[in-house]
C-alpha cells in the first residue's frame, strides 16, 4: 500500500517535472518569435514612418498642382459648375435607360428633356 | 492439545501515570504542529491567491512586451486633415575616436573623397587632438553613411539620431517655425509647444489646411512679383470658432535648413509685424457707432470740408463734397465722415470698443513671435479721430482679423487659434456687437465690393463682402509716402459667414495695368478674390446664384443721398 502511494507520488513529481521543462522551452521560444516580431515590427512602422514623410512630401500641394497642370486636362472648379442636388431634375419616366430602378425616385411630373432648368443646361452645353 | 492461552496473559494493567516530562513534551509537538499547519495554510493560501488572483504588484510580462509602437524623440506636426508637416527621421551621425585611428592624414584624404564638402584642414587638426570623441557630420543622408562605411577606416564610427524634417519645405514655415540641431523648438508652434511635443508622442493638429495655405501663398506670391512688394501677409480665418486656416508671411524660409534661413525671411508680418492698418479700421469704427445707436444706416454727415485739427488736415481720398450717408462713408472709404462716426461715439467708448474686440492686447496665438500693438499713451481727442479711420494705432494682421470675424459672425469674439478645436467642443466666445449690427456690416461689406473700392475681390457666387485699406507705412518718425501697406479684408459668404481672408502687401508700386495705383483695392483685392474661388469649393462653401432675388434682397442697402437738402433714396 505505501509502495503504490510513493509510486504514485513519483510518477507525478517527474510528469510535473517534465512537464515544466517542456513548458519552460516552449514559453522561451515563443518568446523569442514574440521578439523577432517586435523587431520587425518596429522596422516596418519605421520604414512607414519615413514613407509617410515621404508621401507627404511628394503631395505638397505646388507639386500636386504642377503635376496637375502638366498631365491632366483638369481645371479648378467654378462656382458655375456646381449644382444643388435640389436643382438635378428626376430621370423622366420612360426616357433612355428605361424605367428608374426605384420608382420613388422619379419625377411623377418630368420636365420634358429640352426643358432642363437653365443652370443644368450650362453644364450639359459645356460638355 | 493445550488450550488456547493466550499468549500474554492479559493482564489488568493500570493506567500509568504521565510522566510530568512527557506531558510537557506532548504540548510541545501539538504547539509545533499547530504553527506547522498554521505555515501551510499561509502558503495555500498564497499559492491560491497568486494563482488565481492577479494583484498589482505582479510584474504584467504582457504589458512589458506591449504593441510595438514607434516613439520618436519629437511628436509629428498634422493639419487639420492629417497631413504631415513636421516629423522626426532618424539619421545616422558620424564622429571620430582619435585615439583609435591610425593615420590621420589618410583618414581625413579618404573621407573628403566621400564628403567632398568638407574641411580638410580644420578636420585634420581636430584629429590630431588627444581625444575619443570628435562629430564630424551630423545627420548623413544613407547613401553618404554606406560609402563611409564602405571605406573601412578605423576609430570612425556612426550614431543614431534624430533629425526634424518638415516635408512641405517652406508652405508653413512662419507657423511651425523650426528646431536646432539638438531638435529643440526655436519658433513658431516648434517653440511654443516644446515640453508637449517632446513628452507626448501624439502629433499634434494645427487647424491649418495646406491646401488654403497653399492657395493663399502662390496667389500673395505672384502679387509680390506683380506689384514688386518687398513682402506680403495673408490669412484665412473660420469666423465661427476663431480656427486659423491660414497664414502665411512672406518672404518665407525653409525650415529644413535652419543654418541657412535669412534673418528677415524669419519675420512674421501676420503676427509679429504691427502696422497702421487704414481704412480697414472703418469696419470697427462704423459698426461701433451703429451698434451704440448714434447714427443709423439711413443718418450720415457732412464730409463736404475736410477737418483741420492743431497741424492736421484730414480729407477724403475720394472726396464727394457733399452729405454722406453711412453706407456712402463706408462704400467711398470717406475719413472725414468716419471721423465725425467716432466723435459721436466718444472717446472713452472708442477705446473700451477696441479693447473689447482684442485690438489693444497682443493677439493670443501659440506661436512665440507676437507683436504688441501700438497704442496712443494718451488717447485724447486728436487719436481718437485718427484711429477712427486706422492712423495711430498699430496692429497686427491677426488682431485686425479676430476683431474683423468678430463683427460679421453675428457678434461674437472668439480667439484666434492654430490648433485644431475638437469637433462638438463648445467654442466659447463673448458677444461684443448685436447680431443685428452684425448683420448691417455684411451688407456694408458686400456693398464695398458689389458697388464700391473692393470690386477686384468678388469671386462670383460666393458673395464676398470686405473693405480695402491703404496706409503709408510709418518709416522712424514720419510717413514715408511712396511706401504703401496695401490691404484687404474680405469675408464670404455673407448671407451666412464662414472665412475672414485677409490680404496685405507690403510696399507695392503700381503697374500700367493698374494705372500705376498701388492701393488695396487694385493689389490686395484681386489676392482676396482668387484666394475665394480657389478655397472655397474646398472648404465645402455653397455657391449660390448672386443675382437671385432673394440674394439681392438680403444684401440690399437702402442709399440716402441728399442734394440740396432733399433727400433722395437710391437702392442697391
Amino acid at each position: 500500500m505505501i509502495k503504490a502511494a510513493t509510486l504514485f507520488w513519483m510518477f507525478l513529481a517527474t510528469a510535473a517535472g517534465i512537464g515544466l521543462f517542456v513548458l519552460k522551452y516552449e514559453v522561451k521560444s515563443m518568446e523569442g518569435q514574440l521578439a523577432t516580431i517586435h523587431s520587425k515590427t518596429l522596422e516596418n512602422l519605421e520604414a512607414v514612418h519615413v514613407l509617410k514623410a515621404e508621401w507627404s512630401y511628394l503631395n505638397q500641394p505646388a507639386r500636386l498642382e504642377d503635376l496637375g497642370r502638366r498631365l491632366l486636362s483638369l481645371k479648378p472648379v467654378k462656382a458655375s459648375q456646381t449644382v444643388d442636388i435640389e436643382d438635378i431634375p428626376f430621370r423622366p419616366v420612360g426616357a433612355r435607360g428605361g424605367q428608374a430602378a426605384n420608382s420613388s425616385l422619379t419625377n411623377p411630373n418630368p420636365p420634358a428633356a429640352d426643358q432642363v432648368p437653365p443652370l443644368f443646361a450650362k453644364i450639359r452645353r459645356k460638355q | 492439545m493445550i488450550g488456547r492461552q493466550p499468549l500474554f496473559p492479559k493482564k489488568r494493567r493500570r493506567e500509568p501515570p504521565v510522566p510530568p516530562r512527557v506531558e510537557t513534551g506532548r504540548s510541545r509537538l501539538l504547539i509545533t504542529g499547530a504553527l506547522f499547519s498554521a505555515a501551510f495554510l499561509v502558503v495555500t493560501g498564497r499559492l491560491i491567491g497568486v494563482t488565481m488572483f492577479v494583484e498589482k504588484s505582479q510584474p504584467q510580462y504582457s504589458r512589458t512586451v506591449g504593441k510595438a509602437a514607434l516613439k520618436t524623440g519629437r511628436a509629428n506636426i498634422v493639419d487639420r486633415n492629417g497631413n504631415l508637416l513636421a516629423t522626426s527621421l532618424k539619421t545616422a551621425s558620424l564622429y571620430a575616436n582619435p585615439r583609435v585611428m591610425l593615420d590621420t592624414r589618410e583618414a581625413v584624404n579618404k573621407l573628403a573623397s566621400v564628403l567632398p564638402d568638407l574641411n580638410r584642414r580644420q578636420i585634420h587638426k581636430k584629429l590630431s587632438q588627444d581625444l575619443s570623441f570628435i562629430w564630424l557630420r551630423r545627420h548623413l543622408t544613407p547613401r553618404q553613411k554606406y560609402e563611409v562605411n564602405k571605406l573601412g577606416i578605423p576609430g570612425l564610427d556612426f550614431r543614431d539620431e534624430e533629425r526634424r524634417v518638415y516635408p512641405s519645405a517652406a508652405l508653413a514655415s512662419h507657423i511651425l517655425g523650426h528646431t536646432d540641431i539638438d531638435n529643440r523648438g526655436l519658433a513658431g508652434v516648434e517653440r511654443h509647444f516644446d515640453d508637449n511635443l517632446r513628452k507626448n508622442n501624439t502629433p499634434l493638429k494645427l487647424s491649418i489646411d495646406v491646401r488654403v495655405q497653399h492657395a493663399m501663398r502662390k496667389e500673395l506670391a505672384e502679387a509680390v512679383q506683380e506689384f514688386r512688394g518687398v513682402g506680403a501677409a495673408g490669412i484665412v480665418m473660420d469666423v465661427r470658432n476663431g480656427e486659423v486656416v491660414s497664414i502665411v508671411s512672406l518672404p518665407d524660409f525653409d525650415p529644413n535648413l535652419p543654418s541657412d534661413i535669412e534673418p528677415d525671411t524669419r519675420f512674421n508680418r501676420a503676427t509679429l509685424g504691427v502696422y497702421e492698418m487704414g481704412s480697414t479700421f472703418k469696419i470697427f469704427t462704423t459698426a461701433m457707432a451703429l451698434d451704440a445707436g448714434r447714427v443709423s444706416m439711413r443718418g450720415g454727415y457732412d464730409a463736404t470740408h475736410p477737418i483741420r485739427v492743431s497741424r492736421f488736415v484730414i480729407r477724403d481720398y475720394h472726396a464727394k463734397r457733399r452729405w454722406l450717408s453711412v453706407p456712402e462713408i463706408f462704400m467711398y472709404s470717406s475719413n472725414i465722415g468716419s471721423v465725425k462716426m467716432a466723435l459721436d461715439v466718444g472717446v472713452v467708448e472708442q477705446r473700451a470698443f477696441l479693447q473689447k474686440i482684442g485690438v489693444l492686447h497682443p493677439s493670443p496665438v501659440e506661436i512665440s513671435e507676437i507683436g504688441a500693438p501700438l497704442i496712443p499713451g494718451r488717447w485724447r481727442e486728436i487719436n481718437a479721430m485718427t484711429i477712427s479711420f486706422g492712423h495711430g494705432l498699430s496692429i497686427s494682421p491677426m488682431q485686425l482679423v479676430a476683431g474683423v470675424g468678430a463683427m460679421i459672425n453675428g457678434g461674437i469674439y472668439h480667439a484666434p487659434t492654430f490648433i485644431k478645436k475638437r469637433v462638438g467642443s463648445k467654442t466659447s466666445g463673448r458677444r461684443v456687437i448685436s447680431a443685428k449690427t452684425s448683420e448691417r456690416v455684411r451688407r456694408l461689406l458686400r456693398l464695398v465690393v458689389a458697388k464700391g473700392t473692393g470690386r477686384k475681390a468678388a469671386a462670383e457666387g460666393y458673395l464676398v463682402g470686405g473693405k480695402t485699406g491703404t496706409a503709408e507705412k510709418v518709416v522712424g518718425r514720419r510717413y514715408k509716402k511712396k511706401a504703401l501697406m496695401s490691404s484687404f479684408v474680405g469675408a464670404f459668404p455673407m448671407d451666412a459667414p464662414r472665412y475672414v481672408v485677409f490680404a496685405m502687401i507690403d510696399e507695392p508700386s503700381g503697374t500700367k495695368k493698374t494705372f500705376g495705383y498701388a492701393t488695396g483695392g487694385w493689389v490686395a483685392a484681386p489676392v482676396v478674390g482668387k484666394v475665394i474661388a480657389r478655397i472655397a469649393p474646398m472648404l465645402g462653401v455653397r455657391a449660390v446664384d448672386e443675382k437671385a432675388p432673394e440674394i439681392e434682397r438680403e444684401m440690399a442697402i437702402d442709399i440716402v443721398t441728399k442734394k440740396e437738402g432733399k433727400r433722395r433714396l437710391a437702392s442697391f
